[in-house]
């Protein structure tokens, strides 16, 4: 039998001082945890999103595995439409889209300046890249960017800054910011686009970085692997969108795992928070611990008891932070190497956050109750 | 057959170096009913003596019967369980929980045993009713007076309707107007609810209410009469 559950919430308003500095420890330890699973979360979110079934990259054999560095020659779309059969065409447009995609400095009118992402697209690209919505504003025209909505985020400046209307500087030349858009959470959102065009005159370059394919329905990308191997003077490597971004998730798999060091130490910082709560609450009660065993309750009730009474802590940390985290957290922008993204505190967030507020309760109150149950009853009950 | 029996029992403690031996070989038999009080000079064991015949301490050697049960063979949880049903334990100091009221204290120990709330309950207020505290039972123990703070532990010692209840010194910590109302409500208890009780104090006035008074002294109990103290039968 167990002893009430009142008694577990009204012994931590025995010392409430105590108990309320714990309760904010444990429920900045816990949005810490959500702050850090949030980033993973969003950050394997944004590369899941990003990849598309259907879309075959086809980029330099030479680049490893980042678009940046990869230069392909300007015939290649042709070359690819021409030779292959499972490329989407509708009302005679090939749905095919020929990109360069670079990292450039980019100053903003307000003197702000970051490193920021810039693709040249043709009309096509929305074909392909059918995530991308306009929010506001135009298609880029002739000197113009469209910005993602995440792209002030990227650059480090204030959102204002890429307003429309507003002009910016890159690549040594001046553009006119002509609209918004979002791209469904895609890595798309945190880029700079404009023509393709503009983009090759103003870097000075007539190559490409990368051309992206709509396959048909049940289209095959070994045709189009094949096509690159026959044509080895092309150096060309196609691969699926999906198993690109699959292996960029294998890419950050070191930050993954030191997201994920963090998320412990800081949850081994709580447990010791919450054992140093404990420890003061039980040892000041060694007696009356004593008399419920004299009584008749069993070590183990009383031993449930006492974690109930850190887990009702945690508990309550784990809401206050979740709380928190959803208002405060969700939904924020973060800057990252290859891009910007928004951490997700997601229902795998929340779960993780909260078993790691009931593991602090569970194991910051073990060693204090089994401290002091460990005393026989007959001398625990002449303690003061 | 006699409610609580102490065969040959023997306990002993290490200190240090040394090796105390309060209880050398103790017999004792105590009869349902019966309110016993055990007197002795500080130190000899009378608190051992309770807390072995109540199972929170272990013999060295020898068999102590309570109720019918052999609880020197028991395992620590069992004792515990049997505790919760046969034994109450009345302390010097009250020991309430202090986020607990009145109420609530008493209840308790009726939380272990298999019963309906209705049943519950009804003990609750019976044993706050036999203690005179009804109109307290929303009140938390440091609204109380130390004597109701008493009458409050004893009420969640008899609650449960244990055959026996051991009471260390339970009048220790009391002034004399409220020690001597808690002797009256021991005694009462005792002839009313035909309660066996077992009562340490050091005080030969409380002593007297009992119907049978022994002596603890090196080791040995010996049976006192109150008339002629110090005067002795085998214990
Ligand atoms: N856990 C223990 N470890 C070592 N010695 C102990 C322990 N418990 C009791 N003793 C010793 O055993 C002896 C008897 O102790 P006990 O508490 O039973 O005495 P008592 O008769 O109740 O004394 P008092 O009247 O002062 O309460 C004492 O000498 C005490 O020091
Ligand atoms: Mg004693």
């Amino acid at each position: 039998m167990l002893l009430p559950w009142e008694y577990g919430v009204r012994n931590l308003f025995r010392r409430p001082i105590r108990s309320l500095l714990t309760l904010a420890a444990l429920a900045t330890v816990i949005m810490l945890v959500f702050l850090m699973v949030g980033f993973i979360r969003g950050l394997e979110q944004s590369l899941v999103i990003s990849g598309d079934p259907d879309v075959v990259l086809v980029y330099s054999v030479n680049s490893e595995e980042s678009l940046e560095n990869s230069a392909i020659a300007a015939r290649t779309p042709e070359l690819l439409t021409s030779s292959l059969s499972g490329i989407v065409q509708r009302f005679g447009v090939t749905h095919i889209s020929p990109e360069m995609y670079l990292a450039a400095r980019v100053r903003t009118q307000d003197g702000h300046s970051g490193f920021g992402l810039v693709r040249g697209v043709k009309q096509t690209a929305p074909l392909v890249r059918r995530s991308v919505r306009l929010l506001e504003g135009q298609w880029p025209g002739p000197g113009e960017v469209m910005a993602g909505q995440l792209a002030s985020t990227k650059l480090g400046t204030p959102v204002e800054s890429l307003d429309i209307g507003r002009t910016i500087e890159m690549e040594g030349q001046a553009w006119r910011v002509s609209g918004t858009f979002a791209a469904g959470g895609s890595g798309y959102e945190s880029e700079l686009w404009c023509n393709l065009g503009d983009l090759q005159t103003a870097a000075k370059r007539q190559d490409l970085s990368l051309v992206a394919a709509l396959l048909e329905p049940g289209a095959s990308v070994a045709e189009i692997q094949l096509f690159c191997k026959q044509r080895n003077d092309l150096e060309l490597r196609a691969i699926r969108e999906t198993d690109y971004y699959a292996s960029l998730q294998q890419y950050y798999r070191p930050v993954r795992m030191l997201a994920w060091v963090v998320v412990t130490l800081v949850a081994a910082a709580g447990v010791f928070a919450g054992m140093n709560m404990m420890y003061g609450a039980v040892s000041g009660r060694i007696r009356e611990l004593a008399m419920l065993q004299a009584i008749g309750y069993r070590r183990r009730a009383i031993l449930t008891s006492l974690v109930q009474e850190g887990v009702i802590l945690a508990a309550a940390a784990s809401l206050l932070a979740g709380a928190i985290a959803l208002v405060f957290i969700n939904g924020l922008a973060v800057r990252f190497t290859m891009g910007a993204f928004v951490l997700r505190v997601d229902g795998v967030a929340i779960l993780i956050g909260c078993a790691v507020g009931l593991t602090i309760g569970v194991l910051g109150a073990l060693p204090p109750a089994l401290k002091a149950l460990r005393q026989p009853v007959a001398t625990a009950l002449k303690a003061v | 057959m006699p409610v609580v029996e102490l065969q040959d029992v023997c306990k002993s403690f290490r200190k240090g170096g040394e090796i105390i031996q309060p209880l050398r070989h103790v017999d004792l038999r105590i009869e349902s009913g019966e309110f016993v009080s055990l007197m002795g000079p500080s130190g000899t064991g009378k608190s051992t003596l309770l807390n072995l015949v109540s199972g929170i301490d272990q013999v060295d050697s020898g068999r102590i019967v309570v109720d019918g049960t052999e609880v020197t063979t028991l395992s620590r949880s069992r004792l515990a369980d049997w505790r919760a049903r046969s034994i109450g334990y009345i302390f010097q100091t009250h020991q309430l929980i202090p986020v607990l009221t009145a109420y609530e204290n008493v209840e308790l120990p009726t939380l272990l045993l298999k019963q309906s709330a209705t049943e519950r309950h009804r003990r609750v207020d019976l044993a706050l009713e036999a203690v005179g505290l009804a109109d307290r039972a929303a009140h938390y123990p440091r609204q109380l007076s130390g004597g109701q703070e008493q009458r409050v532990g004893i009420a969640r010692a008899i609650v449960s309707h244990p055959r026996v209840v051991v009471a260390d010194e339970p009048t220790g910590s009391l002034d004399t107007d409220t020690s001597e109302q808690i002797q009256e409500l021991l005694q009462r208890l005792n002839q009313e609810l035909d309660i066996t009780m077992l009562m340490v104090t050091h005080d030969a006035d409380v002593a007297a209410i009992a119907s049978r008074r022994l002596l603890l002294d090196h080791g040995k109990l010996l049976e006192t009469d109150l008339n002629e103290p110090g005067k002795t039968a085998a214990g």
